[in-house]
């Protein structure tokens, strides 16, 4: 087969995986080096595809046959896909050309099970050591670990890896195991504990070899099952506290080509994916727990963000005054998030703050105005039941065409 | 009135900035034109030489906040700064801050000018000259159209991206060359250097196109979003831009059901038995 197939498809197979970060790297440079490649901490965003998505690495699949059997996996062993598999000098030769090009910032490598977890690790872990010492790569490196892979192996990863990342998979070990009854959630924990671990071995020791210096991320598929928000957004919570994640990336289900019956075929969820992901930065934040966003089990509201919606289930809390509030409690605005907290901070220093500074910063002026105070301002509407606010503030969805016999 | 001209540079409108300063010249009677329009208005008022008594005393940061801001192509680009630093160095710091009217400007063009270096970073597309065009020539050559005068300094990126590589952007303005060891900036592009980095060609681009059409989830299609990120105006200088119109009409007819790509679609299947690998 040729490359360009290869890639046509192990691309296609790679899509369904939401992350694409290159950033958390340290600072690297091939200035008068042989080889190629830098990082800076910062990601870079090279493209977005037309669902708004951003290309920052090679993300492709080693290959796409699998052993296993995940319901909403388009790579799933008796799903009817074409199958490819490169070797690893062709991920090398791809990554390579697309980074002169400077189409990517590095590579993000995942695959389907074949053979056996510790086979699978290794060809991943072999593609990662030929970039870094065959080629003097110094670009990101993005690794999907398999989670049954021998700890060893995943040390190896890290050597090479600026991120690894295990799959979480499904918010609960319930749907774990009807959705993906080959995966144990004990061992996909266990990976990410070895990650961890891993991690924490060589902070502080600046000698030590590196070790994922990125941190570890992982996804959740949304939608697939029937798990509500608040259960995902808790779970999400645990693993920040307990793995220290720099990410959970929430991917709303897209429906698969030959779709089993046991997952939806519908349009993927994506408002519902915007939300968790808002939550999600008003825990890493923010300083919010899930706790304070949910007072029982149910999701998230989808016509307004998750921060009014706590704003309007405490009203008590409200107005308050910019020119004395803790910045903690500004940012809790809704519509003023942590830059203009600190733009206003700094404003404050030097001159009481009045409404139309607010106007000019950037901030979501019409979500804000009840729940602030300035010198010269005080909200009307701050006397409105919530339920009336939330009537003016919410969005209102695009207006729709109406059927012929709607 | 005090016309000026600083050739767009940086140094030389500190110069000038820093004695209009000593003298306490009001913003109001000062401005900064193109070279023609300089001319235009004669200086009617006797312009001391050498410095003046007044001492100002500025915060360290404010230095870089303009030199930042001086970037900005647009209007009153180095009057504002002018009005800025006067403000400052008269016990004002609002006008370095969001919230104040001048100091809101000030931050805009700041982030203007961040997000053009972050487009030359993300969106320039080198493309190798044949092996045979010698070690005379770069080996990369891209073409690029910043919308501020960010090349020089935010290209600077690419010396620790591409190594010991020879590299060259040219634009309609300026063009930098990196032959292996340094970094040389040209305030007038050489014609050479534009017509070398408009004319090449790409042979091997197909990887690359065929990567971005089939990492794309047309189930998922949100042009708004790309379009904010990623502005219309860098489409025609992308190899990709010219497959991103087919790829969203051919979301919109149908594609849109699944996630796959159509020529994926097309190809036959593989079912796994179980043990088999």
């Amino acid at each position: 087969m040729q490359l360009i197939e290869k890639l046509s498809i192990l691309a296609d197979a790679a899509k369904y995986d939401a992350s694409c970060a290159s950033s958390g790297a340290p600072k690297r440079s091939s200035e008068g080096k042989a080889g190629l490649g830098s990082t800076n901490g910062m990601g870079i965003c090279h493209s977005y595809t037309p669902d708004g998505r951003c290309v920052s690495l090679l993300k492709v699949l080693l290959t796409n046959f699998c052993l296993y059997d995940c319901q909403y996996c388009v790579n799933r062993r008796s799903s009817d896909v074409p199958r490819a598999r490169f070797s690893p000098e062709e991920v090398v030769t791809l990554t390579l050309d697309f980074y002169k090009r400077n189409c990517v910032s590095g590579l993000f490598l995942s695959s389907g099970i074949i053979r056996s977890s510790d086979y699978t690790m290794e060809q991943l872990v072999r593609v990662a050591k030929l970039l870094r010492e065959e080629h003097d790569f110094r670009g990101y490196i993005h690794l999907k670990t398999i989670p049954d892979a021998d700890p060893a192996l995943i040390a190896e990863a890290g050597r090479y890896a600026d991120r690894l990342s295990v799959n979480i998979e499904l918010p609960t070990d319930a749907s774990l195991q009807t959705l993906a009854p080959e995966k144990q959630i004990g061992s996909i924990k266990q990976a990410m504990q070895t990650i961890y671990t891993g991690e924490q071995t060589v902070l502080n020791e600046p000698r030590a070899p590196r070790f994922a210096p990125a941190g570890q991320s992982t996804q959740m598929i949304v939608g697939a099952d029937d798990t509500d928000d608040s259960t995902i957004l808790h779970g999400a919570e645990a693993l920040y506290g307990n793995f220290k994640l720099r990410r959970v990336y929430y991917s709303a289900f897209s429906p698969i080509p030959n779709s089993p019956k046991s997952v939806p075929l519908a349009a993927p969820p994506l408002m519902r994916e915007h939300r968790l992901y808002q939550a999600d930065f008003l825990l890493r934040s923010y300083g919010f727990s899930a706790n304070e966003l949910f007072a029982g089990p149910g999701d998230l509201a989808l016509d307004i963000d998750p921060k009014l919606a706590w704003a309007l289930e405490h009203r008590e809390v409200f107005p308050l005054d910019l020119n004395r509030a803790e910045p903690t409690l500004i940012a809790r605005i809704p519509g003023i998030g942590l830059r203009t907290t600190q733009r206003l901070v700094d404003l404050r220093r030097e001159r009481k703050i009045r409404f139309e500074d607010l106007a000019r910063m950037r901030c979501v002026l019409a979500k804000a105005k009840p729940f602030f105070i300035t010198s010269d301002y005080h909200p009307q509407q701050a006397d409105s039941t919530s339920v009336l606010l939330r009537e003016q503030l919410r969005d209102r969805p695009q207006p729709q065409q109406m059927g012929l016999w709607g | 009135m005090i016309s000026l001209e600083c050739d767009n540079l940086f140094s030389t409108w500190r110069e000038q900035a820093r004695w209009l300063l000593s003298h306490q010249v009001d913003p109001s009677q000062v401005s900064w034109g193109e070279v023609q329009a300089a001319d235009l208005f004669a200086t009617d008022e006797p312009i001391p030489p050498g410095m003046g008594p007044f001492q100002a005393r500025i915060p360290k940061a404010l230095l870089q906040l303009l030199e930042s801001a001086a970037c900005y192509q647009g209007d009153q680009r180095w009057s504002l700064l002018y009005e800025v630093l006067w403000r400052v160095s008269h016990g004002d710091r609002t006008a370095m801050l969001a919230g104040d009217k001048l100091g809101s400007e000030l931050q805009r063009r700041i982030k203007q000018v961040s997000r053009e270096a972050h487009h030359l970073h993300a969106f320039v597309r080198f493309i190798a000259l044949p092996a045979e065009a010698g070690p005379e020539l770069p080996e990369y050559v891209a073409w690029h159209e910043p919308a501020h005068d960010i090349l020089k300094s935010a290209s600077e990126h690419f010396i620790g991206r591409m190594g010991r590589h020879r590299w060259m952007i040219a634009t309609p303005l300026d063009g930098v060359y990196y032959d292996g060891e340094q970094l040389i900036h040209q305030r007038q592009c050489p014609e050479a250097w534009q017509q070398l980095a408009q004319n090449v060609e790409d042979p091997h681009s197909a990887m690359w196109l065929t990567y971005y059409s089939h990492i794309f989830n047309p189930a998922r299609l949100n042009p708004k979003v790309m379009e904010g990120h990623l502005p219309s105006r860098f489409w025609k200088n992308l190899p990709e831009g010219k497959l991103i119109p087919g790829l969203i009409s051919e979301a919109r007819t149908g594609k849109q059901k699944d996630g796959q790509a159509k020529l994926v679609g097309a190809k036959p299947g593989k079912r796994i038995l179980s043990g088999q690998g």
